[in-house]
């Protein structure tokens, strides 16, 4: 039991950095633009972060600049797409290796190091524990004693499906992704609503990657993202672009993620449970792929 | 006039490249006119400095013909890089599993096994992009991961090399490792293969059938299938063929270079090789001059690392910049390739 409450709440821990990932690159899907460029966002975030929490010690501004530093690149990531009509697949993956290529030669330059950065004074976001929750057994270790990134990431997570189906931006860069066309018609700048969603989903992006160094880890190396950005691309295709679907599907993979970590401690091959993720991915495109050419066969 | 437009925006995203390596390299205090000479020297300089550029440039050649044969036909295959890892697992498998005591049967029949599990790697995408309309870019990216997954799995476990430390399988026998061409170098045979599969391609793509039949679903798969062209069968044949490619690739890359395999076997060949092939919008003798600059960034920023202390990540800074630059259209023309 007790080590069934461990991989759960190590699990929330995980799923934290997928989540904000995840909900970024959903805005993103929405608004007419498939981000393969989260993990190299996540990055940004994850070394901005702990370079300015331990020089301005603070996490809060720690965080704010991850975000902003990301939400800039995803910015000029957007601007490739939209403007100069590149193609968003080879921009991301080319986005993922300039900042990957940026932040190790910074750190070998800088620091003389050939992938981690642990800096004294870092300040690390704070633990929240909850009054009454935090005694109870296994709600206590599931919900108590995180910090607060978790928490925000779950609240944007739960109101989503409002922020995207009722709030009139949200409808915006919804109608921007489904139809171009038809948003061009009703007055909708399309190239502004997409570059505006790419943004946000590096600022998600560049907090998922405090998350993981300054939330969790307490240093930044190059390994840190290790697939998660794309992890996170898998969470929203599994849930099919819908809010709740995804996190719970992120949830999913932040447990299989803190079991794979415990696998490895104990010495057996994670390799199998590190596939999942992608295996049922492939499953559910594949489903839906076969459901969708019967309907088509049925109308004929 | 368009073709001198044309010209410069093929070579506007290297030209860029090298600016925003510049400007990377003045941040830090250093002259860049002088470090990219020196790179010139190193990527060229002497017939060992060649040498292990062409070396370098081998295995970019392969995944990107292989990238290029898809992209022609417009199919978005992404999963080169899993197709080599697994195609180079294949040949050091049979490498070191099997002992053939003539030379040229042992490696013909390690690259048949990273030329089958590299097509084979690609069958389930292409049959579901092909008969269920399954978005190729998301299966073949995911299969990727489940490929570097496999591998790192069985070198970890049932193919550890005994005595070995970790994450390799033993060396291959000596009558599977590929032909030293200039001794010292790692310059090996399987660049001779690459050049070879290079020329197939180039014939493919302007003399053949198939070729044509590609480049037409490339530009427009419907009018293709109207006027009556099997696109089921050149969409899987293509994915096919690059998978088989890229599982070539990797089996030279094996048999010629490592003599095993190891955890970590390709550090984005596949990557550099789509990269390859965007820039030279999917022609032969563009993918050849592609090959040997990114062969020559990569020979020589291992040495200026050594010489100079210039991190080697500065390759990826310049490559990342390629990539993110490759498709841009800066003038409107009319561009006959099919991934735009």
């Amino acid at each position: 039991m007790q080590f069934v409450e461990n991989i759960l709440a190590s699990g929330v821990l995980l799923t934290t950095p997928i989540l904000l990932a995840a909900i970024g690159g959903l805005i993103n899907r929405l608004g007419g633009i498939v981000n393969i460029g989260l993990e190299g966002k996540m990055l940004l975030g994850a070394i901005i972060a702990i370079i300015v929490s331990a020089n301005t010690n603070s996490w809060l501004l720690g965080l704010l600049a991850a975000g902003f530093a990301s939400s800039l690149a995803g910015f000029f990531f957007s601007v490739l797409i939209t403007r100069l009509n590149a193609n968003m697949i080879i921009v991301g993956f080319g986005l993922n290796i300039f900042i990957a290529g940026l932040v190790g030669f910074y750190l070998k330059w800088f620091h003389g190091s050939s992938g981690t950065l642990k800096i004294e004074n870092t300040v690390l976001l704070p633990k929240v524990s909850l009054p009454f929750i935090h005694d109870l057994p296994l709600i206590g270790t599931l919900f108590s004693n995180k910090d607060p990134l978790t928490w925000i990431s779950w609240i944007i997570a739960f109101s989503m499906p409002w922020i995207i189906f009722k709030t009139r931006l949200g409808m915006r860069i919804r109608c921007a992704g489904s139809d171009e066309n038809v948003a061009r018609s009703i007055g909708l700048n399309v190239n502004n609503l997409r570059d505006f969603s790419s943004s946000i989903a590096g600022f998600f992006a560049g907090l998922a990657g405090a998350h993981l160094s300054i939330g969790m880890l307490g240093l930044f190396s190059m390994g840190l993202i290790s697939g998660r950005g794309f992890i996170a691309l898998a969470a929203f295709y599994f849930g099919r672009n819908m809010p709740i679907r995804t996190s719970l599907v992120c949830l999913i993979f932040g447990i299989l993620d803190s079991m794979q970590i415990r696998l490895q401690g104990l010495g057996l091959p994670s390799e199998p449970v590190q596939a999942i993720p992608w295996i049922t991915v492939i499953g559910i495109l594949s489903f839906m792929g076969w459901s969708e050419q019967r309907k088509s066969q049925e109308l004929k | 006039m368009n073709l001198s437009k044309s010209i410069f925006q093929d070579f506007l995203p290297i030209i860029i490249s090298f600016f925003v390596g510049a400007l990377v390299l003045l941040f830090v205090g250093e002259n860049p006119l002088e470090i990219y000479s020196l790179m010139l020297s190193e990527g060229f300089g002497s017939t060992r400095r060649i040498a292990a550029t062409l070396s370098s440039a081998t295995p970019l050649i392969f995944t990107a013909v292989a990238t290029a044969i898809c992209f022609r036909s417009g199919v978005f295959n992404i999963g080169i890089e899993g197709a080599f890892v697994l195609g180079g697992l294949a040949g050091a498998f049979v490498g070191f599993s099997i002992e053939i005591n003539n030379s040229f049967f042992h490696i013909l029949f390690c690259l048949l096994a990273g030329i089958l599990v590299g097509g084979f790697w690609l069958y389930l995408p292409s049959w579901l992009r092909a008969n269920w309309k399954v978005d190729e870019v998301v299966t073949t990216l995911m299969l990727n991961f489940i490929a570097v997954a496999i591998a790192t799995g069985l070198v970890n476990g049932p193919l550890l090399a005994k005595g070995a430390g970790n994450n390799m399988t033993p060396m291959i026998h000596e009558s599977a490792e590929l032909l030293k061409l200039i001794p010292p170098s790692t310059l090996h045979s399987g660049f001779l293969i690459g050049i070879f599969v290079l020329i197939l391609y180039g014939y493919f793509c302007s003399n053949s059938l198939f070729g044509f039949e590609n480049k037409m679903v490339g530009l427009n798969e419907i009018f293709s299938k109207a006027v009556g062209i099997n696109t089921k069968k050149i969409i899987i044949t293509s994915m096919l063929l690059s998978g088989a490619i890229g599982g070539l690739g990797g089996s030279c890359h094996a048999l010629g270079v490592l003599h095993r395999f190891v955890e970590g076997f390709s550090p984005g060949y596949g990557w550099t090789g789509m990269a390859i092939a965007l820039i030279s919008r999917n022609s032969a003798l563009g993918i050849f001059i592609g090959s040997i600059l990114f062969g020559a960034l990569a020979s020589a920023g291992t040495t200026i690392q050594l010489f100079s202390d210039i991190p080697l990540d500065l390759v990826d800074v310049l490559q990342g910049t390629v990539m993110l630059l490759a498709t841009i259209t800066v003038f409107n023309l009319r561009k006959n390739n099919a991934v735009r």
